[in-house]
Parts: C-alpha cells; structure tokens; sequence
C-alpha cells in the first residue's frame, strides 16, 4: 500500500513538472491558432460548440499566412537555415581536425597547443565582442555571412571534446594498422577516425546546429541589412513592431523553434548519447 | 600516452591548422586588441583616443557597473539554488529502474533546451505579458487579490528571469546527472540498502560522492554561464534595452553591449569585459581551489 | 564513404548544399534608389503614401521604405554611423535615440547639417519653433520635426459629469485632484480602487517628463548642462510623489492597447491620461468603447497662470551622411514633412497635428470628432502647438533618464514607507536623492571626452 502512495506521488510529480515544462508549448501553439479577439478570451483553445466545448471551426491559419506573405519570414528562415548548417558543417570538421592532431599525435609544442585550448575556454566570449567588431570593420567584413561565420569556426570547446572523445575510442593500433597498410592520414582520419567518433559527431553537430541557429547577438550586430537577417532577429524584430498582434508572434516562434525541434527529434539518440558520454567520461 | 612511429612531423600541423589559424584571427588577436581598446575611449571603431586607465577607474566610481554586477551575482545565485537541485531532482526522480515512460519524461524536461534564449525570451515575453499573458491571468483567477501587472513590477523582475532560464536549463543540466547517476554502481546501492541505510542516508554517502565530479562541472557551467546572461533580458525588457524597470534586469553583459554597441564606447565596453573575466577567472580559482580539497 | 558517417552530419550537409545553392541562385534584390528608415507601422504608411506619390516622377531613384523596431533602429543606425556600414539614406529618429547620435565628436555626427537648407528654401519660419528644438545642437538643426506632440488631459466625460463636476473650476493640479477626488472610490468594496485618478506611476518616466517640462523643469539647460536638481524639479517631484505613492495614491499605469485595456475602459478604471495628439489616435483605434464618454482640457497648471499644456515624445527626419544623393532626399522629406496631404493624413489616421504652420489653417482640423464628444481635437491641439516646452537634446539623455527615474522611484519609496501625504515633507528627501542623481550624471558626462571637451 506505501509503495502504491510512493509511486503515485512519483509519477504524480514527474506528470507534474512534465506538464510545467510543456505548459509554454501548448500556450503557444493555442495562441498561434486564434484570432486576435478569442486570444483575449479564452486561455488555450476558444471555447465554443465543438467536440469538447472547443470551438475548432474558431481556429484559423490565418497569422501563419501572413508571416509567409506580408511580413517576409521565409527569406528570415532561409538564411537561419543556411547559416546553422554551413557553420555546424565547418564547425564540426574544423574542431575534429583539431581534436584529432591533439589526441592521436605526438609532435613537440602538442602541451603548448593543449594549454591554449584550455586557457581559451576560460575567457567569456563578451570580452571579445568589442575587439572583434572592430576587427571585422578593419577586415571590411560587416554585414556579411562571412564575417559572422568565420569567428566561430573553431571553438576551443570543440576541439576539447573531439580530443577527449578520441582518446577515448580511437584506438592506436588501427592508426598503427592502417599506415602500415599504406593509407594516406587524409584517408585515415575520414574513413576510419570520424566513424569511431560518430556520437560526438552528431552532438557537437547539434550543439552548434543549434548554437548558430539561436544565437542573437553576433547577427544582430554585425548583419546591417534586413535581408540577410536570421530568424532569431527578424522575430525579435517582429515583436517590437506587432506586440500586441499576439498570435503572430506566436506562429513566429513555433516556425523559428520547429525545424531545430524536428532535427533534434531526428538525431536525439546521437545527441545525447554524445553529450552524456563527454560528461561522465570528460 | 604512446603514439606508434614517427610519421611526418608536419602531418598534426595541418589537421591543426585551420582550429590555429581562427584562433590566431579570430581569438588571440582580439584578445590582445581588448587590452590596446581598454585604454581608450572610441566613437565606434574608427574614432579612437587613447585614455590610459581612465575606463577602469570610471568602472570602479560607475554605479550603473555595480548595479549591473549586483543583478548579476543575485541572478548567479539563484540560478544555482533553483537550478541545480531542481536538475537533480528530476533526474533522480526519472533514475529509478522500474519507472515507465523514461524517454517521453527525458524528452519532455529536455525539449525547452532545444529553444536558444533569444526565442525563450519571446515565449516569456508573452507568457509574463502584464494583464494579458497565461502566468498573471491564472494567477489572477487563483488568487483574486493578485496585481496582473506582474513582471512589469520592479519586485518581479528576477522571478521572471530566474524562471524562465530555470525553464530554459534545467533538463538540459538533468541529462547530465542521469547519466551521471546511471554509472553509480548498483552493487554499492545495493550493499549500503543491505546494511540498513535509508533512502537520504544512501543518496548522501553512496550517490553523492559518486556523480559529484558531474556534478562540480555542473556548479561551474551554472556559475559562469549565469554571470554572462544577456539575450533573455535584453529581449525580455526590450523596450528598456534590457534593463528593465529600475535597472533590476541590468547584467554585466547588457551593460557592456549598450556601452559597446549603443554608445560607440568599444574601450569602455572591452574595460567592462576585462573586470568580467576577472571575476570568471576568480570563479574558476575558488572553484578549483574547493574541489582539490574535497578530493584530498 | 557517405555510410560511416553519421545520418544527422549528411543531412546537415544537405541542408547546407541546398540553402547555399539557393541563395547563389536568388536574385540579387535591387538597392537602388533612397531607403527610408523608420521605426514605426503608422510612421511607414504615412512614408509610403507620400513615396508613392513621388516615385513615378523619380523613376530613377525610388523612395524604399524600410520599419524596424526601435531598438533595432538603433542599432543599425549607430552601427552605419560607426563603421561605414550600409544605413538608410533617410532615418527617422524618436527623441528618445536622438541622444546617441550626438554621442561622438560633432565632425562625426552621422546626419548630414541641415541648417543652411532650412534657411536657404526659407523654411525655419514655416515651422513651430519649440518642435525644432530637439533635433538641433550648438544651434545647427540635423533634422525635421515630423510633429508637435501637444500634450492636454483626456478625461472620462461621462464619469465626471455623471457625477455632477464642473471642470471649469479647474486650473491647477491641485484643484484637479481636490475636484475629482469624490470619482476616486471602491466600487465594489474588495479594499481596491476601482477608479484611478491619472495614468502615471512611480516608474512611468514619460509621465514625469510630460509633468517636469511642464513645470518649467527638466533635465538640460540650453548649454546642455545638466539641471536634475533645480529648485523647480525638486518642488515638482515632491508634488508629483505624493499622488503615485503614499497613503494618498490616486495615480496608477492603465494599458491601452491590448485586449485587457477594452475590458478595464469599461470598467472605469482610469479617470484622466495625460494624453498627446498621437495617444488621441491611439485611444481612438484600441478602445471603441470609449466613444462619446472622452473629453480634452487644458493641462492643469503648476501654479495659477502656468503652463496649460507639455509635451511627450517625438520624430524627426534626418539625411545620413552616407547618402549619395543628398539634394534628391532633401526634396523628398520636404515633399513628405510639409505636404497638406501629409499633415491631413496624419490627423486623420493618426490625430497627430502637424508643426508646419501653414498647414495649420487645414479644414480638417476643426471638424468635431465624435468620438471625443464632438470636439474639435485638432484645432484644440493646435491652439497649445506655440506654448509647447522646448527640449534640448543631450547625449546624456538616456543616463539623465536612468539617473532620474531611480530618484523618483526611491522617493516613491519613502513616501510609501513613511506615509507621507504632504509635498513639504518629502522635499528634502526628494532634494538629496536628486542631488545626487545629478552629481552620478556629472560622473557620467565627465568620463565622455569627446563631448567634455566641446564648447558648449
């Protein structure tokens, strides 16, 4: 009979904070499907005279229509989308050449290299905010994709966790086997390396994946012109202009949170499994 | 650690090069500009004079500075009161072996991290929204006598943050610890249960010492990611430029954005940005300093 | 090779080839022509009418409007003046931004001088003289003032003649809220007032500007010194705190936009706003239910024969120093500011009144409005558009703003604390908290050493 009230009380906490945690979802989804005037009225769904007293034929589209026809979120989905996936793409290789040369190589100045990765992870990132406008001014690359890409190529994060993941599954002996085999350590590092790797692969993929995709600050200080504008800024952008239209704004943020949500979905095993093997083992 | 024979010594600086090269651009050089741009007082990048330490002593005389450090440090605080044991909760809660619907929980607690905080700060903004949003009309419908104004009252500005980031996080940290606690040997949970020890008792001495590697990690990504919050309350209390209502939602980080960014001032704002690493590096010092200890 | 590695990085890879092809392959959009910056939905209609207008007669150079919210305006727009980065050729700037883009050495000022073109195209006796004010600096004007902002008080007709009140007994603040203190009561008895006397709270600093120019007081001198502890602001705050905080707290914020400001207009629960020509077109759009039961009057004065009227926000149209055709935007915004459409446009969209003065005999503006009880609004605005306050505009604004705001806001706090209800007993504390605002602001200005050393 305790056991029964304890795993009541269990699952009843879990639902609990389950539904919490869903609540801002739901709210949003609701609201990006009401008018203007039944999001005064009712909380989640418009009541009415439907199934379960809801009135879905109150339910409209109408707010995602005009984000993809008068106010130009295609254009802002679009470069979120080639932004997070060139950037992760390069990222993840920049940072797994690098993680690779520091786990599975011996050459002099490797503890040199290793210090400065390490002391890098300890300087905020604001502190350069200032330097690095200046220097993509002197490098005349403001206000392009170049200029907000290139920075974050390789993080000394990344390579951190490449070289902890690669110590810990690339085993010498198939390096070893591999040249004596002939192969060139092009080959080597594509073929046989990066497929040890491939949780952390998919994570790190998705950690900048999503890093790029959310980030805010850089675009929105170094890309001046709208058209070249992320989602993240162009909603921003959106509620200051149309406050109080809140469903718009609403369907913005589910258009802007569903493609990472969806890719999230698609590579969840990968991801967590990556992220979590790095922590335990790290 | 070996690494079989000799092959071209050139071979490690090439797959380092391109992680060297945007380090060399992209981090070392800014660094050591910051340095230069901390004795200065600009007009934006081009209009630059040089004012020796006149940034650093503004910054120790500027109380919108220790404002900002004091919002700081109280959201810092809270965040790891409320963060960490609420991650660690959920993940214990969602350990026991028998549990059902493990996946859909995980996925569940795990989903807001998926949201950057730019995007978090839009939900909250419409969820906090005085009057209208769903957190004040149910708090209004439970409680007759409570001011819809909400978030918009100076008392509730860091509520708001402290929950939406609690929202924004926890799941992520909760990941971490479930792992962590998968590894805790069963046969010492097991031989603890056997020898009498309740449930605290086994969580205190078994569990604890454990995952506190995870969890010491975990203390310091809380500690210096709270001391650099920007995007929620920038976006949150946009038309204050992320101050909001007396200055309450100020963090060190908008402060230095708006010197930056809204007043030209790149020398002030790189000033700012050292007294920040400073305070980090301390973190991490104190951090260290703790953790060496409770490991000998 | 592709079935190693792992399925997210090949559909990340896919992503990235598709959305680069797709760009490449995209149209390069046109550039050309003049882009118009605002940052304002009714602001770009208005915009947009006149570019209408003038584009088929200036097929080679277009007029393109562009919004963008306030703060990202700002940003772009500092952010162009910074660095030579791409920026609007025209940017309109509220008064509350205008601050920054004095920031920096004069020479650097990213709008262009147009004070000889005023004087040239005869224009600076055309224009209200107060609206010009905040757009100029060291006697040079850097834009055109899109309006005046004549600020009266909106009062709810029908509850104060329900009630038998005469408002014409009314000439200072005292006698308003001596007059309409019987409105300010518990309806329905839950221990809350159901009716709040005017729309200002401690942390409402457009309310406390709107009261201090009025006043005489203010935050700058005409050589942009800054005055937060003149003797007329402290005597004025002191007056201010005791209705928004304090036992005799009669004032409170009422939204009125949003679907929560209809609901609370029916339900009366705000007497009076102090309400500027574009708060009428405001008001008038969000609340329908509010109309026949809406007045205008005068402000109530400070002291008997004072001002009647203020002033609350504010536009101005400049021409950046990026722009290559300086002489074609200059007719464009002379063509949009001083246009009879324009200002006929704006008063009936928007209610705003124009600073033009020849636009002041416009029929439009005297038709009665029913929705303020058959008023005529525009002709009353107008009548107050010579005695608005003139503002000077600092690249302090913004810290004066902060600096101010937290002395009136802990003054709040120690009326509440304390219980005070007399204007006399607070002053001294309101005197040491805005002395000392004003010395953190020195400390401020000090550190600036591109406007430190400019003659003032």
């Amino acid at each position: 009979m305790l056991r029964r009230l304890a795993n009541v009380l269990l699952y009843g906490l879990l639902i609990f904070f389950a539904v919490l945690t869903l609540v801002p979802f739901a709210y949003m989804v609701c609201g990006a499907l009401k008018s203007k005037y039944d999001f005064a009225a009712s909380l989640f769904l418009p009541a009415g005279g439907g199934w379960l007293g809801v009135g879905w034929d109150r339910l409209t589209l109408a707010n995602f229509a005009r984000l993809f026809t008068e106010l130009g979120l295609p254009r802002a989905l679009h470069n979120s989308i080639l932004l997070a996936s060139v950037s992760s793409i390069l990222t993840v290789l920049c940072c797994a050449m690098g993680g690779y040369a520091l786990a599975k190589h011996r050459f002099r100045g490797r503890d040199t290299v290793m210090g400065v990765v390490l002391s890098a992870l300890i300087i905020p990132g604001p502190l350069l905010l200032a330097p690095s406008f200046q220097l993509l001014y002197n490098l005349d690359l403001l206000d392009t994709y170049t200029g907000l890409i290139l920075p974050g190529l390789a993080p000394a994060f990344g390579v951190f966790l490449f070289r902890q993941a690669m110590l810990n599954s690339v085993p010498d002996e198939l390096l070893e086997a591999a040249r004596m085999d002939g192969a060139g350590e092009i080959r080597i590092f594509f073929e046989l390396v990066l497929p040890l790797v491939r949780p952390m692969l998919g994570a790190f993929l998705m950690i900048s994946f999503m890093g790029t995709w959310n980030n805010f600050i850089s675009p929105q200080i170094i890309l001046q012109s709208p058209e070249l504008h992320p989602l993240s800024v162009a909603l921003n952008n959106l509620k200051g202009l149309y406050g109080t239209d809140y469903g718009v704004i609403m369907a913005g943020t589910i258009v802007s949170i569903a493609p990472v949500m969806c890719l999230f979905l698609l590579l969840q095993k990968e991801f967590i499994s990556g992220l979590t093997s790095g922590a335990v083992k790290g | 650690m070996k690494s079989g024979r000799p092959h071209a010594p050139l071979t490690p600086w090439v797959f380092l090069a391109p992680y060297l090269a945007g380090f060399t651009l992209f981090f070392a050089w800014p660094l050591v500009r910051s340095l230069v741009l901390a004795t200065e007082q600009t007009y934006g990048p081009k209009v630059t004079v040089y004012v020796g330490l006149l940034n650093f002593r503004s910054i120790l005389g500027d109380p919108m500075f220790w404002t900002a450090v004091g919002n700081t440090a109280l959201f810092t605080a809270c965040s790891l009161l409320v963060q960490v044991p609420v991650a660690l909760g959920l993940a214990l809660l969602l350990n026991r072996p028998d549990i059902r619907g493990r996946r859909f929980f995980r996925l569940a607690f795990f989903s807001p991290s998926i949201v950057g905080l730019a995007f978090v700060a839009i939900i909250f903004g419409l969820l906090l929204e005085k009057r209208t949003g769903l957190v004040n009309t149910s708090l209004h419908t439970l409680l007759p006598a409570w001011d819809p104004d909400f978030p918009w009252r100076e008392n509730y500005v860091m509520i708001s943050l402290v929950g939406s980031t609690l929202w924004l996080s926890a799941g992520f940290y909760m990941v971490y610890f479930l792992a962590a606690l998968q590894n805790v040997p069963r046969e010492l949970l097991d031989a603890a249960s056997i020898d009498g020890a309740g449930s605290w008792q086994r969580f205190r001495h078994v569990t604890l010492p454990e995952i506190r590697p995870v969890l010491n990690i975990i203390v310091l990504l809380v500690i210096t990611g709270s001391f650099q919050l920007f995007e929620l309350p920038y976006v949150l209390y946009n038309d204050t430029y992320g101050s909001g209502p007396e200055n309450r939602a100020l963090t060190v980080v908008t402060y230095l954005y708006r010197t930056g960014f809204h007043s030209g001032d790149l020398g002030y704002a790189s000033a700012i940005g050292w007294v920040l690493t400073l305070f980090l590096v301390g973190f991490a010092l104190v951090h260290r300093h703790l953790t060496r200890r409770e490991e000998t | 090779m592709l079935r190693f590695q792992s399925f997210g990085l090949v559909l990340v890879t896919v992503l990235a080839a598709v959305s680069t092809t797709l760009v490449l392959l995209q149209p390069v959009e046109p550039q050309d022509g003049l882009q118009y910056w605002t940052f304002d939905r009714s602001h770009a209609q208005v915009a947009s009418a006149a570019a209408a207008n003038w584009n088929p007669r200036h097929p080679d150079l277009p007029v393109r409007v562009t919004t963008l919210t306030g703060p990202t305006l700002l940003t772009r727009m500092l952010s162009g003046f910074y660095s030579d980065t791409p920026v609007g050729d025209m940017i309109e700037v509220e008064r509350g931004q205008i601050g920054q883009v004095f920031a920096g050495p004069v020479q650097d000022i990213g709008f262009v001088d147009l004070t000889d073109r005023i004087d040239r195209d005869g224009l600076r006796a055309a224009i209200n003289a107060p609206s010009l004010s905040p757009w100029s600096l060291h006697g040079r004007n850097y834009g055109l003032p899109h309006d005046v902002h004549p600020t009266m008080l909106l009062y709810r007709s029908d509850l104060v003649e329900a009630a038998g009140i005469d408002v014409r007994q009314i000439e200072t603040w005292d006698d308003y809220f001596r007059v309409m203190r019987p409105l300010f009561r518990d309806h329905d008895g839950d221990g809350r007032p159901d009716t709040y006397l005017l729309n200002t709270s401690p942390t409402n600093m457009g309310a406390h500007e709107v009261m201090l120019l009025q006043a005489g007081g203010g935050m700058f001198d005409a050589a942009g010194q800054p005055v937060l502890n003149s003797e007329i602001n402290v005597r004025t705050v002191a007056r201010m705190v005791v209705w928004m905080a304090g036992p005799n707290r009669m004032t409170a914020d009422a939204p009125v936009s949003g679907p929560s400001a209809i609901k609370l207009a029916g339900e009366g629960y705000m007497l009076a706003f102090l309400a500027p020509d574009w708060f009428a077109g405001a008001i008038k759009k969000e609340l329908p239910n509010l109309a026949g039961k809406l007045k205008f009057m005068p402000l109530p004065a400070w002291e008997r024969g004072g001002r009647r009227t203020s002033v609350l926000g504010g536009t101005m149209v400049g021409i950046t120093k990026a722009c290559r055709q300086p002489d074609e935007a200059w007719a464009f915004i002379k063509h949009l500011y001083f246009a009879p459409e324009t200002a006929r446009r704006l008063y009936a969209t928007f209610c705003i009144v124009s600073p033009i003065k020849s636009n002041w005999s416009l029929a439009c503006y005297d038709e009665p409005d029913p929705y303020f009880s058959g008023q005529p609004v525009g002709r009353l605005f107008l009548n107050l558009a010579g005695d608005v306050p003139e503002r000077i505009p600092s690249p302090f604004y913004a810290s004066a703003t902060t600096v101010l705001s937290a002395a009136i806001v802990g003054s709040c706090r120690h009326v509440d604390r304390h219980g005070i209800t007399d204007p006399a007993a607070v002053e001294p504390e309101v005197r040491r908290r805005l002395d000392a605002a004003q010395a953190e602001l020195l400390g401020i200005m000090q550190r600036n050493v591109f406007v430190a050393g400019r003659a003032p």
